[in-house]
Parts: C-alpha cells; sequence; structure tokens
C-alpha cells in the first residue's frame, strides 16, 4: 500500500550543498518543506579517523555514502565496454550520500568563480567538439548570492593578497588561515617568480563561528568528518536553521524513484522508498531536485510519462549531456628537507595566475598545495613516474621521502562535450528496482592541452622552491565526474540548448526547479561547492518572490 | 579442539622455529610468528602462509619496520574476506589463486612460491606482474582469474593491511604510521 505524505508547499530532494541552502530559504520565508534525503546522519563518532573507508579514496567502502548493497552504475570505458560499479569504485563517480552529502567530508576549499568563468565561450571562442557556452547570469548577479553563502556558511580567508579574485562587496566573514611551513616555502617561491600566493579560502572556522568552535589542525580532515565540528557543511549551518523554523521536516533513508506529474504538465510530487521498503508519494506546490549532477538527471530520466517521453525536461536531448568534473594536473616534488605539514589539513596556499588569460590556452585553473597525503593513499600515488610499486624500493621510497614531498594540483576547467553524458542503464537496476545511472564520455584534447600547461607552471613553482626532483601529473582522457560532478541541466536561456532557465527552473514545468551541480554551464577553475551554494539561494529567492507574489506555480 | 586449529597450532610451532629470532636495531629480539594463537576465518592455514609470503615480498621486512606478515597484513586479509568484512566477494578468487600462485614458480624454480628466499620470490612476482602468466592460467589453476590482475589486487590489498588503519586487522601497533613519521 503506498502512503501519501501530507502535502507539503515544497519537496526538496537531497541534502547536499544545493538542496540544504533551499530547505533553509524556503521554510524560512515561511512554505512548508520536506527535504528528503536517501542517506542518514554521517557524525565523526561513528567514523573515527580511517582512511580506509573515509572519503577521499574510500578503498573498502564509503562511510558518507552510498553503500555497496544497493547502490550500482554502469561505466562505460571508451572503447564501448560496458562495467557495473559499486561506489566505492573509482568509475562509480561518487560523491557522497549522506545529510550534508560530500560537505561533511569534503576539503572545503570555497571559491568564488571568476567573472571569466561565466563567459567561456565569449572569451575563448568556439571549441571543436564542444558545446562550451556562456552562462545565462554573470558574476555580479550570483555575486550577492556568494556573499550570503560566505557568510550564513561560513568562511575563513582574505581575498585583498589575490589580485585576480573578482570584485566583492564584503570581506570574507573569518580571518584566513595562517600557512603552514610548507606554505611558507612555497609563498617565497611564489613571489620570487612573480606569482601572486594568496591563503586559500575555507569553509571552516579559522576562530569561533556562529556557536560551533576554531579548528584544530587535524590531519584527517579531507575525506572525514571534523571531530570539533569546525568544518562548515550545510549539515551543521543550513539545515538545522531550516529544521528550527519549525517549518521544515527532514526525512532521511528516504529513496526517490520517480517526480510525478499530470495530465497538465505540472509536476504533483514524487515518489519514494522509505527505510522499511515502504512506497511514499509526497505532494507539494513546488518540486526542488538537489539530488547532484549524477541523481538530478538520472531522476528525470527515470520519470517518463505521456507528455514526456523521453524524460523530464528532455524535449530536447539535453538531460544528462555535459558531464564534467575537472581535469585535475599537477606536479610533485622531492625536497632535501622535511617540509610535512604537522598541521591539517595542510592545503593552505594557491595562485590564480593561471585561472585565465594564458596565452593559446583555454581556461586553465587554480593552483593549490595538495592536501596533507595519507598512507595508504600515498603508498600508491605520488612518485616519479617508473617507480616500483612494491618491494624493498618501494618500501624505501616511503619511509625515505613521505615527509619531503610537497604536491600542487589544480583543477583545470574542462570545456564541455555532448556525448560525456548521465544516462539510464537498459538493463541494470538498483535495490528499489530503478535503472541505475550509465556514465559515458571522455575528455577533449584541449583540457588536455590545459592541463600540460597548468603543470608545467606547477613544476616550476616546485622548482623555485627548492625541490631536487620534480615531476608531473596529467590526467588522463577519461570522462571525469566524482566530487566534482556538474553540468548536466545546464541553465540557459534557450530551452533548445538547456534544460533549465535562469532561474533554474526546468523550461517545460513551471513548477520543477534545479537546485545543485548539474545547473553549471561551465564548472570555473576551480573547486564548485561554493557556486553550487549560491545557486542554491538564487533559485530559492526566486521561488521565494513568486510565492509571496501569490504565485503558486 | 578442532582440526583447523590444531593444524594452526602445529604451523605455530614450526613457523616460529622459522622465524623466532629477528635482529632489530643492534639486539637480538624473539619475535612472534604472525599466525600463532590466531585462528582464521577464512584463510585455510596453506593459504595463510602463501598470503604471509606474499606480504613479505611486497612489504619486507627490514632492520628498521616489520614487513606485511608481522604488520598482520593477512589478518587484515581474513577480516576482510569473511562474513563481516568489506571484502567478501573476493573470496573465492582467493581460495583459487593463492594455491595456484603458490605452484607456478615451480617451473621455473622447482619450488613452492613459499619455499623460495625473498630475491626469487621477488623475480617470480614481477613476472606474474609483467603477465607472463596470464597465457595458460586456466590450465595452470587459476580458474577464470588473470595472474597478473590477481596481483594488482593482492598487492593494493597489501598495502590497505599495512597502511591502513589497525582497527582493520592490520597495520599491527601501527608500524606504518610509525615508519611515515606520523606518530
Ligand atoms: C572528500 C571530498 C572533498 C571535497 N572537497 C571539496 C572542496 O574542497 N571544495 C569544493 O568546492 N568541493 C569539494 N567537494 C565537492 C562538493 O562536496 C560537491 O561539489 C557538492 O557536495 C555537490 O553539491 P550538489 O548539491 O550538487 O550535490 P550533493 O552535495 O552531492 O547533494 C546531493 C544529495 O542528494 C541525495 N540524493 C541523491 N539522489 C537521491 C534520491 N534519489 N533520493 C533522495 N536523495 C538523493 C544525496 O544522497 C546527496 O545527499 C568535495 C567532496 C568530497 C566527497
Amino acid at each position: 500500500m503506498t502512503i501519501r505524505d501530507k502535502h507539503a508547499d515544497a519537496v526538496v530532494v537531497g541534502s547536499g550543498a544545493g538542496g540544504g541552502v533551499v530547505a533553509k530559504e524556503l521554510s524560512e520565508a515561511g512554505l512548508k518543506v520536506v527535504l528528503l534525503e536517501r542517506g542518514g546522519w554521517a557524525h565523526y563518532a561513528a567514523h573515527g579517523d580511517d582512511e580506509l573507508t573515509a572519503q577521499r579514496s574510500f578503498p573498502l567502502e564509503a562511510f558518507f555514502g552510498p553503500d555497496n548493497e544497493r547502490y550500482r552504475r554502469v561505466a562505460v570505458d571508451r572503447q564501448g565496454n560496458e562495467r557495473v560499479v559499486l561506489p566505492n569504485d573509482w568509475a562509480y563517480q561518487n560523491n557522497a550520500a549522506c545529510v550534508g552529502s560530500g560537505t561533511v567530508s569534503y576539503g572545503a576549499m570555497a571559491w568564488r568563480f571568476m567573472r571569466e568563468d561565466f563567459t567561456m565561450r565569449s572569451t575563448y571562442g568556439d571549441i571543436a567538439g564542444s558545446t562550451l557556452a556562456d552562462w545565462p547570469i554573470s558574476y555580479d548577479e550570483l555575486e550577492p548570492h556568494y556573499e550570503k553563502a560566505e557568510w550564513e556558511i561560513g568562511v575563513a580567508g582574505d581575498d585583498d593578497q589575490n589580485p585576480f579574485a573578482p570584485p566583492r562587496k564584503k570581506p570574507h566573514p573569518m580571518p584566513p588561515f595562517p600557512h603552514t611551513e610548507e606554505s611558507k616555502v612555497l609563498e617565497k617561491a611564489a613571489k620570487t617568480l612573480g606569482y601572486h600566493p594568496f591563503p586559500i579560502p575555507m569553509l571552516r572556522n579559522s576562530v569561533p563561528y556562529d556557536n560551533r568552535p576554531a579548528c584544530v589542525h587535524v590531519r584527517n580532515c579531507v575525506g572525514f568528518a571534523c571531530p570539533v565540528d569546525a568544518k562548515n557543511g550545510t549539515q551543521n549551518t543550513v539545515i538545522p536553521k531550516a529544521i528550527a523554523t519549525g517549518n521544515c521536516e527532514l526525512r532521511i533513508h528516504a529513496q526517490v524513484t520517480h517526480v510525478l506529474m499530470n495530465d497538465s504538465g505540472k509536476a504533483t510530487g514524487v515518489r519514494y522508498i522509505d527505510k522499511e521498503d515502504q512506497e511514499h508519494i509526497q505532494s507539494a506546490d513546488i518540486i526542488v531536485l538537489s539530488a547532484s549532477a549524477t541523481e538530478t538527471p538520472r531522476l528525470l530520466l527515470n520519470s517518463r510519462n505521456r507528455l514526456h517521453p523521453h524524460g523530464i525536461g528532455n524535449r530536447y536531448d539535453w538531460v544528462g549531456r555535459n558531464l564534467q568534473g575537472h581535469a585535475y594536473c599537477g606536479a610533485d616534488g622531492l625536497f632535501g628537507e622535511e617540509l610535512f605539514n604537522r598541521d591539517g589539513p595542510g592545503a593552505t596556499i594557491a595562485i590564480a595566475d593561471f585561472v585565465h588569460n594564458n596565452p593559446g590556452i583555454t581556461g586553465g585553473a587554480v593552483l593549490c598545495n595538495e592536501f596533507i597525503k595519507l598512507p595508504y593513499a600515498y603508498s600508491s600515488g605520488f612518485r616519479p613516474p617508473g617507480s616500483k610499486s612494491w618491494g624493498r624500493a618501494h618500501k624505501e621510497f616511503q619511509k625515505r621521502n613521505y615527509m619531503r614531498n610537497v604536491s600542487i594540483r589544480g583543477p583545470v576547467q574542462e570545456v564541455p562535450n555532448f556525448e560525456s553524458r548521465v544516462e539510464v542503464s537498459d538493463s541494470v537496476r538498483d535495490y528499489w528496482e530503478m535503472p541505475v545511472a550509465r556514465i559515458s564520455g571522455f575528455k577533449l584534447d584541449e583540457d588536455i592541452k590545459t592541463a600540460r600547461f597548468i603543470a608545467d607552471k606547477a613544476q616550476k613553482w616546485l622548482e623555485a622552491a627548492g625541490a631536487t626532483e620534480v615531476w608531473q601529473s596529467i590526467p588522463g582522457t577519461g570522462v571525469s565526474g566524482s566530487q566534482h560532478q556538474s553540468g548536466t541541466c545546464r541553465m540557459g536561456d534557450d530551452p533548445q540548448t538547456s534544460v533549465t532557465d535562469r532561474y533554474g527552473r526546468v523550461h517545460d514545468v513551471d513548477n520543477l526547479f534545479i537546485a545543485d551541480g548539474s545547473l553549471h554551464v561551465t564548472n570555473g577553475g576551480f573547486n564548485p561547492v561554493l557556486t553550487i551554494m549560491a545557486l542554491g539561494y538564487r533559485v530559492s529567492e526566486y521561488i521565494v518572490k513568486e510565492w509571496q507574489a501569490g504565485n503558486r506555480f | 579442539m578442532d582440526n583447523r586449529a590444531e593444524g594452526m597450532e602445529r604451523f605455530s610451532r614450526r613457523q616460529f622455529l622459522k622465524v623466532s629470532a629477528i635482529w632489530a636495531g643492534g639486539t637480538w629480539v624473539i619475535g612472534m610468528p604472525a599466525l600463532q594463537g590466531k585462528s582464521f576465518t577464512v584463510l585455510s592455514e596453506q593459504e595463510a602462509v602463501i598470503m604471509d609470503a606474499l606480504a613479505d615480498t611486497i612489504i619486507p621486512p627490514d632492520e628498521e619496520y616489520v614487513g606485511g606478515r608481522e604488520a598482520m597484513v593477512t589478518r587484515f586479509l581474513d577480516q576482510q574476506l569473511g562474513r563481516y568484512g568489506y571484502l567478501q566477494r573476493e573470496k573465492e578468487r582467493y581460495h583459487t589463486c593463492l594455491p595456484a600462485l603458490n605452484r607456478s614458480s615451480l617451473n621455473r624454480f622447482g619450488e613452492l612460491f613459499t619455499e623460495l628466499d625473498e630475491e626469487a620470490r621477488t623475480a617470480h612476482l614481477t613476472e606474474i606482474e609483467a603477465g607472463l602468466h596470464d597465457s595458460g592460467a586456466l590450465e595452470n589453476g587459476w580458474g577464470e582469474y588473470s595472474p597478473s590482475a590477481f596481483f594488482r589486487l593482492v598487492r593494493d590489498h597489501c598495502m590497505m593491511g599495512f597502511y591502513g588503519s589497525p582497527q582493520h586487522g592490520g597495520n599491527k601497533h601501527f608500524v606504518s604510521f610509525r615508519m611515515l613519521g606520523l606518530t
């Protein structure tokens, strides 16, 4: 028997970066909100410091979800071979599944995209094989929402030290984190090269903020929950605030399977299955999908109906297209002395000199020093090409170099392409008998060219800092997604080449909105989360304004 | 005492004679064989010996720090392959591939893998890693599995057991954390 839950003004699917923000904004404005999350709460006490199940590389399982029992995806390689993959397989392209999603365990870098990140097409022109486009909105339109995200969720930083930072009205609410020993060496070197180093803005408390303490600099930060709750995600900021309004009900272990629609083309609610395998229908006037750039298009594609035979919002076949992450690249160096960061999480210094305006290059990336390398991760990566991966020489390398290794990495902005995509599988189903996401695609040569350019800059930086041996890390040509997945329901003014309008409203369906990484037209030369949060504020602002003007959609 | 535990006892004593005295940091210390007093739930006695040999080849002991065997990589693996472990799905692969791997050195060396010294074990695993045993794997007892893929898996599991948190059964006394300078 299907349980019909009490009607809500709005239902939000997914409590991650985008969904958490929307739940708070709508419930504060007085709407009755139901927030549905497939995962549960993920606390430090239940997980601790276990690298093998942490969210960075999860070799055994992803503690912050999803689990290996009920979830599957299909990964397609460049030759077209299909493989069924579990969430802790890299090819699954996992982010997380819990209250707060990736924002519980993230590294918490808090970037605003630059002006050019919103105008990639007019800045760089037509790129062969790419669907590159400008965003329908400018940096200036998103600026107030960035500011709100920084103050409500909490960011420590100082843009005055970054001459490439886009204009802002208010400074960051907390002072920046100090540099570590390693970062001081890098800072000096960057300056001698004429670069402009500055402290990485972080969604982490440098001083007590919003009734939570300052960071205690543990080593196990990125990939883990914070032991003192000094890392700011949606699970310890906007979501508790939403619940405190009395207008928002969070339901965990609620797996949404369909968006429901009526014959006149309005969305009526969602179908979900609870922990006891009980089916529910949650009806609502407004439906907001914030299930991530893989799961939001999957939901739309799995919700076929008479008016939308190819999936909701998919009249022109754009749902699931343009999947992007970042073409991560950089360089690693070995130093004569031990520069190891005992102060976690380690990444503190960045340069934005090469995000744009690189002659002959499309886009670029911010460059940062890497977070502390965890022991298991260090056993496989971070060594010169051709190094022994086991045996006596491997162990000697570990002993000799762990403390002397410094890495620089940059998230190269990918130019989107139509063939990198999320579809739904026609043969593989999950525990709830729903077709799973099928992920296929590739990076364009243009991305690899940019990555080589950026890796060269990273190498020069390490050499100037005194590294005795330096080597580059260049990404492969496979599709990316994972933690930085985005782009699969891009916003735009033309319904024939985008999925939502400039407010995140699905073109065909007046009361169906998207607020997550899917909206990104391009993914910036930076980590994406602050932009996703800012979009959450923007989409909410629009909904609230309409609602208060009497629009019941 | 069931047969399995009895076997373990015998094994322990034999193993003890072989490895009990270790030269460490300038003094002779009496070491404990990895399996002493520990009965495994998934791996048989013989499989555990093979796994120990693999772990000590992939992460060899040296004068300062123990290798994969004494860091209890085999215990890590046994735990993960078991009912409450994360790697249950690899159980059959290990049951098939460990004995096949042990025999695979007979041709070239005339001895089982577990009987070889470290140099020979290293040379042999280098061959397997390079895929030199992949053709004819079925006839040689590897079942449906590829020897080189199995080696990559074992290498990865050894790294997990040695470098991961001790809560999963390996990294005894935080050996790898001490080795990297983390504690
Ligand atoms: C280890 C790690 C480090 C990171 N570091 C950084 C960083 O330093 N800086 C940065 O900018 N970004 C970082 N990220 C990425 C960041 O977390 C993501 O960009 C962000 O969370 C994406 O936001 P989103 O709203 O698009 O999706 P998500 O935050 O993933 O939210 C989607 C939510 O929807 C839920 N959901 C999905 N499908 C359903 C369904 N059918 N029914 C119900 N619920 C569903 C999911 O469980 C999830 O909670 C990191 C991520 C990880 C894991």
